[in-house]
């Protein structure tokens, strides 16, 4: 047991905290909206924590206060709630393929700011960040929690009124906006809510990962989110936090199926190379055979009917 | 500015910018016809330089699974490029009967089917690594006689444009009139053009809706082929990665002309190419950044770009 | 007991006690995890590096492996990013249970995961981490990729020696690679000490095919020498166009550039470029020569640079191997006493590699940081034709 945790306890982390990710991208989207920000935010959220952590607060011995790191989730989060609201109001005026365009193209804008800032140390990055904690393990005291007050957020949020205003603008933003649901605040709230947590996973991953850089929130992580949300279920929180976690395991899992004696040697070779031909087949055959992802809220309702008529 | 220095700009902008017109061409036709972005234009244009590649006879190093191998036959570079492109004609067509058509059978959003086809491409290219490796090849020299630059100035001011950066604009033109022309002047252009509009309504009026999504594939998928081989021809054909970097510049690129539209997809390449070209020495590092700023600042003030029209809103 | 029981009891006895001699008469081979990227965009690099860890293993299993006992490569993909260098390691320490691991490709992925290793107390040397600041990652961790630093002003002093009128220098480096911002720092600076005009920096991206707007700025300036810090497709490209647009001056090539696969891509044009390298496939040694000659059989030309960093990282866990192993037999060591005795024992080293000869520097809180003895400016030579190209020395 000892040795499953040793080997793998930064995946563990890794998954819960993609997990909550895949949720930054679910809550525009339960707007209708195909927002592709988070990965920005969640860069700029990591280099506010490597920059807290390396330049301003003082390296000390022994391990990273806690409160400090969540100082600078803080710090992230309302720095990015800021940027959100800055880059939401212009943008989120813009529909379907073109928002998505629009947040492509300011991940793409930050990456470059990035590389070419002093302050964030350009190709290399920001590394030798202080752990707070002593065991990777122990990341899962920031990471569930983070994991559990956001789907509690979004659960929420689905049953109050502007829960349901944002799945109206979804369902036909005309005839929402028709009936007196503001389009622009209730974009706007959610972007920006989503931003603020995309920069708070970003400072706690900054730590996770030693180090930071310009490699970290680019178009490849909005493809892995975009595969989270829409292969792991698009229209219930559920579906991004099982498609994250999973999505995530996966090429690790094939990983350690590769290793088993009992395969042969090129099927083992392929499962260990052709990681990611498997994992874009996949998404592809996802988005054919299930359109609203693994996780719908059909099957929740069976799975909650079968589990009531068992008692 | 003196007018050398602005000449030279001025022709590398074309010259960067032709680039991305032809890529951008095949790009969006699809689009024009589907009103989906193909992002998998990126893994066929690198297919189709890896067939020509191998159509030349020459060999793929010792990475890969078909280390060493090599055709039986060695053909001169323009069948070669054509064969090329016929394969990745036949890639795209392929990819179009596995993945698109059953989301298009369902009417599914064209954000599944954006995102579907960024999963393909990523397979697409990823295999391409695992059967040929990672290493650049280059194609036997068909301009080997010429010399390696042209120079549109004077002798004593030279402004000098590679002779294969000119043979790429020559090629985009061509290609940009041979679709006008195909769209605006035949009956099957006139057909692709209804099933744009609306593709039920074009299939109750008898157009084999089918047929005319395949022959769209097909003539993209040939578009990227030719492109992949002229610029592996230009820069060599650096991996399999090569064609992605494309796929996102291309989107700046069809945006900015407007989004399916043809000569908007010329004009869009070649002023994002003079754009980047235009960059002062001094902040050549955020030259990246420039397609994406105007992707972002065109998308707030016109988002049917430079040549489309504005999109009425249907009730 | 009947006679049918006690004759199944000695067979199965007899067959037990050959499997523990054989058990006993053959160890198993010691395990030596590689983690590089086999994927991904860096993989480029990466072939090079598992082809030269392969020769390796062969090599020494061939020459008696670690007195008698043969090596055994594990490789793990550690991918282009830094999330999978990190699950890589993780794999190997634990699963594979890697006696040392080299890796990973880049420097960026070793700030992530070589972390990791520390904690593992798991002895790691890098292949091809150049930026500053990787040996003071922790004691575990040392490389045997040169920082440039001695290199450089080397090979600006002997582009100066072929012009003795070298006055302006343009500087290009690809701005998205640690790497080469690392190499170019140190090009600058050289360039400063020797009293020459920095005319221009131009930056470029390791994915950019296409450098005439750069190209334009550099020409502009008029220089005498351009030094140029990019990987071989991006640095082959640029010196390919550079040439094509009529720049007739000297070109200073840095460590990206070391390696024969820029020849399919630059051709004839390659022809002159000074490089300065961490590896140079001239230099005469017998360990030089033979590794050159096995992969030469393989791949039909010089090795690259990466390739021979990766022979010279698992030659020094090897022979590091040999030397613990003679001092205390390794057999005996549980697991993690050998990792820490192994990172001990090979910081304190000096090794005969294809490099030259290396040994390491350390201090408190870090690893063992190179010295490599030789440092190498070559010039390349083509063939007319340009098919077939050579890095012959300078001086």
């Amino acid at each position: 047991m000892a040795s499953f945790f040793a080997t793998y306890d930064f995946l563990l982390v890794s998954m819960v905290l993609a997990a909550v990710l895949a949720l930054t991208l679910y809550l525009p989207l339960m707007a209708g909206q195909l927002s592709v920000a988070s990965p920005g935010f969640y860069a700029l959220g990591g280099y506010i924590a490597a920059i807290m952590s390396t330049k301003i607060f003082p390296p000390g011995p022994g391990l990273y206060p806690v409160s400090l790191v969540l100082l600078e989730m803080a710090v992230a989060a309302v720095v990015s709630g800021a940027l959100g609201l800055a880059v939401g109001v212009p943008a989120l005026r813009l529909r379907g393929i073109f928002l998505a365009l629009a947040t492509i193209a300011f991940v793409q804008i930050l990456g470059v700011v990035a590389l070419n800032l002093q302050i964030t140390g350009g190709a290399v990055g920001i590394f030798g960040i202080p752990q707070p904690f002593a065991n990777p393990i122990e990341y899962m005291w920031l990471a569930v929690p983070l994991l559990l007050v956001s789907m509690l957020f979004v659960a929420r949020l689905e049953r109050t009124r502007t829960g349901r205003a944002l799945v109206a603008l979804r369902e036909d933003e005309l005839a929402a906006a028709a009936m007196g649901v503001n389009p622009t605040y209730h974009k706007v709230l959610a972007f920006t809510t989503s931003a603020v947590l995309a920069g708070a996973v970003g400072a706690v991953s900054a730590h996770f990962i030693n180090t930071w850089n310009s490699r970290q929130g680019t178009f490849d992580t909005s493809v892995n989110l975009m595969a989270f949300v829409l292969v792991g279920g698009s229209r219930t929180f559920v579906g991004p936090v099982v498609g994250g976690l999973v999505l995530t395991a996966l090429p690790e899992a094939l990983r350690g199926l590769a290793g088993v004696d009992v395969l042969p040697g090129w099927l083992a070779s392929f499962l260990r190379d052709g990681r990611l031909i498997i994992f874009g087949v996949l998404i592809a055959i996802g988005t054919v055979f299930f359109p609203h992802g693994l996780i719908t809220p059909g099957l929740l309702r069976r799975l909650g009917r079968g589990r009531a008529r068992a008692r | 500015m003196n007018r050398t220095f602005l000449l030279q700009q001025v022709l590398n902008g074309l010259a960067i910018g032709s680039v991305y017109a032809i890529f951008a061409l095949g790009y969006t036709l699809i689009f024009s016809v589907l009103r989906i972005i193909n992002f998998t234009h990126g893994a066929i244009f690198t297919i189709g330089a890896y067939a020509t590649y191998a159509l030349t006879g020459s060999q793929f190093g010792i990475n890969g699974l078909l280390a060493g191998a090599t055709l039986p036959f060695a053909l001169p570079f323009v069948l070669a490029l054509l064969g090329g492109s016929v394969v990745a004609a036949l890639s795209g067509v392929i990819v179009e009967r596995l993945a698109f058509r059953p989301l298009r059978a369902r009417g599914a959003d064209p954000l599944l089917t954006l995102v579907s086809s960024l999963g393909v491409a990523v397979a697409l290219v990823n295999i391409t690594q695992y059967l040929f490796g990672a290493e650049p090849y280059s194609y036997p020299d068909p301009l080997q006689g010429l010399p390696t630059a042209m120079n549109f100035g004077t002798a004593a001011a030279p402004v000098l444009v590679r002779t294969v950066q000119v043979v790429i604009f020559g090629v985009s033109m061509v290609m940009l009139v041979l679709l006008t022309y195909l769209m605006n002047a035949t009956r099957t252009g006139k057909a692709l053009r209804a099933v744009a509009e609306d593709m039920t309504t074009s299939s109750l009026l008898g157009i084999d809706t089918d047929r005319l999504v395949l022959l769209t594939f097909v003539i993209s998928g040939f578009l990227g082929g030719v492109t992949g081989t002229l610029i592996g021809l230009s820069v060599g054909v650096a991996g399999p990665y090569f064609g992605i970097a494309f796929g996102l510049k291309g989107l700046a690129v069809i945006v900015l002309g407007g989004l399916g539209d043809i000569p908007g997809a010329v004009v869009g390449g070649l002023i994002i190419g003079l754009a980047e070209a235009f960059v002062p020495a001094q902040y050549i590092a955020y030259r990246e950044a420039v397609p994406f700023a105007l992707l972002f600042v065109v998308l707030l003030v016109r988002p049917q770009g430079l040549l489309g029209r504005a999109q009425v809103q249907k009730v | 007991m009947s006679l049918r029981v006690s004759v199944s009891v000695s067979m199965i006895a007899v067959a037990v006690l050959c499997c523990a001699m054989i058990g006993l008469a053959a160890d198993p081979p010691i395990p030596i995890g590689v983690s590089v990227a086999q994927t991904g965009p860096v993989a480029l690099a990466g072939q090079e590096q598992v082809l030269g860890a392969q020769i390796a293993e062969d090599y020494f299993n061939k020459h008696g492996g670690v007195n008698g006992r043969p090596i055994k490569l594990v490789f793990q993909d550690g991918g282009s990013d830094e999330p999978t260098a990190i699950n890589a390691f993780q794999n190997l320490i634990n699963v594979a249970k890697v006696v040392g691991i080299m890796g990973p490709s880049l420097s960026q992925q070793a700030f992530a995961a070589d972390p990791f290793a520390v904690r593992a107390k798991v002895p790691v040397i890098g292949p091809s981490n150049t930026a500053k600041g990787i040996a003071q990652i922790g004691e575990f961790v040392s490389r045997v990729s040169a920082p440039v630093a001695i290199v450089a002003p080397n090979a600006v002093k002997a582009a100066m020696e072929i012009n003795r009128d070298l006055k302006k220098v343009a500087v290009l480096y690809a701005q998205n690679d640690a790497f080469n911002k690392s190499e170019t720092e140190t090009f600058q600076q050289a360039v400063k000490d020797l009293k020459l005009d920095l005319a221009t920096v131009q930056t470029f991206q390791t994915t950019d095919t296409d450098f005439t707007a750069q190209i334009t700025n550099v020409l502009n300036v008029k220089p005498d020498l351009v030094i140029i810090s990019g990987l071989q497709v991006d640095g082959a490209n640029l010196i390919k166009q550079l040439r094509d647009l009529g720049y007739k001056g000297l070109i200073v090539g840095g460590n990206g550039v070391n390696t024969a696969a820029i020849f399919p891509i630059c051709k004839a044009k390659c022809d002159g470029i000074l490089i300065a390298q961490a590896y140079s496939p001239a230099y005469k040694s017998k360990i030089n020569d033979e590794f050159k000659s096995v992969y030469k059989d393989k791949q039909k030309k010089d090795p690259p640079q990466f390739s021979a960093q990766a022979f010279a990282g698992i030659q020094v866990f090897v022979e590091a191997l040999r030397a613990l192993d003679k001092k205390s037999p390794i057999a005996k060591m549980d697991l993690a006493a050998l990792r820490v005795e192994l990172n001990k024992q090979l910081i304190s080293g000096t090794y005969d590699t294809p490099l030259g000869e290396i040994s390491f520097t350390t201090g408190p809180g870090m690893g063992g940081e190179i010295v490599q003895k030789q440092s190498y400016v070559a010039q390349i030579k083509m063939d007319p034709d340009g098919a077939k190209g050579t890095f012959v020395f300078v001086k």
